[in-house]
């Protein structure tokens, strides 16, 4: 969380997935890249599918389906930002706090 | 794309001096199923090496349809009498290096296999080997030295139709592979073993010193000519792997090794998007992949043979 507002992740537009395997196959139409991800990287891709998310809402929304505590998928989570960014499936958005309702 | 010719000559019938005459004036018209190719060439050494590989090709009528068009002519001037080259053109550009004067066939078929690679992108063009038995096509996707161009060689010489030894070539539309019949290229070692394996196989020159070693193209069976506007249903991928006195080890693959197996070893697979992603998907769906680790050829036909009536069966199964 930064100072002037929350960091939220938006899900690239036209993604396609499909399991492959104990795998998921991504495609990323914007940058015409396909990613093997597993399933703590997808089940994010899908919780962001409703719309941009941050990693609180993002862990309470898995906690509740998986059972698992929040504190433990937070690692998690934080640890797949980087990875899905790069891969061009998520971008950032910088959210005032105003914007927050 | 090509359709099926309709011409009885064939390349083999005809007289060496007026095909190269003939290669040199208006050029030649290779249809090798799934696109056709016009290459003009004032090297008659490059008409006989055409012939002893491509001679059940027919001719084609000049006035049909060619995707690629390729020139192959030698380099003028000092370079006729020093070191002799020959120069390969496709659009106005040199995409490679001369060859020697001698080499015109090796140069001919990467370049082939180069403006295939760039062109046709109506097809997903896999890494792959590729033969057809029952109407099924079995891939042969792998690495260079994984043995996929001796196996490839290998089974179309023991009764698999060859469909390509370079290109899985899978129409998204239609659901089928197509044939881009072209000899199998063999290199070093290998040239020597399918010349063990079958002795009356016909192959071209050897090319010594390439940038691959030596070279040799394997010509496709007759058969393999006459069919190559058949196309093949998807059957079964196998990846093989050519490991010194090891024994023949089959062994399943997991749907997300063969996937990587197929997307990530193809040529036009990020071009064609979201196409490729859904044709390799349905590919992974519809096909059981193996790995082959082999050394002895004769025992890794066996182990393929073997498995066979299991795929066909399954296959089938599928199709009603």
């Amino acid at each position: 969380m930064r100072r002037w507002g929350v960091t939220q992740y938006a899900r690239t537009e036209g993604i396609l997935a499909e399991p492959i395997g104990d795998l998921w196959a991504v495609f990323c139409p914007t940058s015409g890249e396909t990613s093997l991800l597993n399933n703590e990287s997808m089940a994010v891709l899908e919780v962001l599918e409703a719309g941009p998310a941050g990693t609180a809402a993002i862990c309470g929304a898995l906690a509740e389906d998986s059972g698992e505590s929040i504190e433990a998928l937070e690692g998690l989570i934080e640890a797949c930002w980087a990875q899905l960014i790069e891969m061009g499936l998520v971008r950032e958005l910088r959210v005032p706090r105003t914007m927050l309702g | 794309m090509s359709s099926a010719p309709r011409s009885h000559q064939t390349l083999g019938d005809t007289d060496t001096l007026a095909f190269a005459k003939v290669l040199a004036d208006a050029g030649f018209g290779i249809d090798v199923g799934a696109v056709s190719v016009h290459v003009r060439s004032d090297s008659k050494l490059f008409a006989r090496q055409l012939q002893s590989v491509y001679a059940h090709f027919p001719l084609m009528d000049r006035a049909q349809w060619a995707d690629v068009h390729l020139t192959i002519n030698r380099a003028s001037g000092f370079r006729r009498l020093i070191r002799p080259q020959v120069i390969l053109q496709c659009d106005g550009r040199q995409p490679f290096e001369p060859f020697p004067a001698n080499a015109p066939l090796p140069l001919f078929e990467w370049g082939c296999n180069w403006m295939i690679g760039q062109r046709l992108n109506d097809l997903l063009l896999l890494h792959a080997g590729a033969v057809e038995r029952d109407g099924l096509a079995l891939l042969l996707p792998a690495m260079p030295g994984s043995g996929k161009s001796t196996l490839t060689a290998a089974l179309s010489l023991r009764g698999w139709r060859l469909l390509s030894d370079e290109f899985g070539a899978f129409n998204p539309d239609s659901g089928t592979f197509r044939a881009l019949l072209k000899p199998v290229a063999l290199k070093n070692q290998s040239i020597e073993v399918i010349r063990t394996f079958a002795p009356n196989a016909v192959f071209g020159p050897e090319f010594p010193n390439t940038r691959k070693g030596t070279v040799a193209h394997l010509a496709a069976e007759p058969d393999a000519v006459e069919r190559r506007h058949e196309s093949a249903r998807p059957g079964a991928v196998v990846l093989p792997k050519w490991q010194a006195g090891s024994p023949t080890r089959w062994e399943p693959l997991t749907e997300n090794v063969l996937f990587g197996a197929l997307a990530f070893n193809a040529f036009n697979y990020s071009v064609l998007g979201a196409t490729g992603f859904r044709s390799v998907v349905r590919l992974v769906r519809q096909c059981p992949g193996w790995q082959l680790v082999y050394s002895d050829l004769d025992d890794a036909l066996a182990t393929i043979d073997a498995a066979w009536p299991q795929v066909r069966e399954r296959q089938l199964a599928a199709g009603q």
